[in-house]
C-alpha cells in the first residue's frame, strides 16, 4: 500500500516578510497594509500599524484616497486573497481601454 | 495539526493575540460593510466568536445600527479582521 505522506507543507514562506510592510487584499474587496508581525499555516496574519484603504461608495472596485488607521489587527486567513510587499505594486492607467476621439 | 513549522517561534501567532483579547473589547470587521464591537468571551477553531455588550455598525448607510446586549454568537465565516481593543468606526 503506497501511503502518501500527509505532511502539510506550506508552498510559501512568509517569514521573509516578518517586520516588513505588506499589502493584503481580502475577499469582498477590502484592502489593507501593515507591518507583518506574525502568521500561521492557515494564513491568519498579525499586522501592526494597519491602514485600511477605503473603496469608492459609487464604484466598489475603485480605491479612494481615503484611509483609516486600525493599529494592531489580526487578519483572517480564510478571507485573504493576496499578499504582496508594500512596494511590490503600483497603480497603472487602464491598459484595456481603447481611447476613441469623439 | 501536523504542520511543518518553518515559522520563527518567537513571532506573534494570530490566534494567540485573539486569545489574549478574551475579556476585553474587540472590533470585528466583516467581509461586507458590517462591523461588530463587543467584549470577547471566547472563540473556537473556526474563529466563531462569542461576544457580549455588542454594537453593530453598518458602514455604508453612515450610522450605527443596533445595540445588542447579552451575548451573541458571531459566525466566523465572514470575519475579515479582528482589532483588539478597537472601539469601532468613528461614527
Amino acid at each position: 500500500m503506497d501511503k502518501e505522506k500527509k505532511k502539510k507543507e506550506s508552498i510559501f514562506d512568509l517569514s521573509k516578510y516578518i517586520d516588513k510592510p505588506i499589502r493584503v487584499k481580502f475577499q469582498g474587496g477590502r484592502e489593507a497594509s501593515g507591518v507583518l508581525k506574525g502568521f500561521d499555516p492557515l494564513l491568519n496574519l498579525v499586522l501592526d500599524g494597519t491602514i485600511e484603504y477605503m473603496r469608492d461608495p459609487d464604484d466598489q472596485l475603485k480605491l479612494t484616497e481615503d484611509t483609516r488607521q486600525l493599529g494592531l489587527v489580526v487578519c483572517r486567513g480564510t478571507s485573504v486573497v493576496l499578499i504582496c510587499p508594500q512596494d511590490g505594486m503600483e497603480a497603472i492607467p487602464n491598459p484595456f481601454i481603447q481611447q476613441q476621439d469623439g | 495539526m501536523a504542520a511543518t513549522q518553518a515559522t520563527n517561534p518567537s513571532q506573534l501567532l494570530p490566534l494567540e493575540l485573539v486569545d489574549k483579547c478574551i475579556g476585553s473589547r474587540i472590533h470585528i470587521v466583516m467581509k461586507t460593510d458590517k462591523e461588530i464591537v463587543g467584549t470577547l468571551l471566547g472563540f473556537d477553531d473556526f474563529v466563531n466568536m462569542v461576544l457580549e455588550d455588542v454594537t453593530e455598525f453598518e458602514i455604508t448607510p453612515e450610522g450605527r445600527r443596533i445595540t445588542k446586549l447579552d451575548q451573541i454568537l458571531l459566525n466566523g465565516n465572514n470575519i475579515t479582521m479582528l482589532i483588539p481593543g478597537g472601539e469601532g468606526p468613528e461614527v
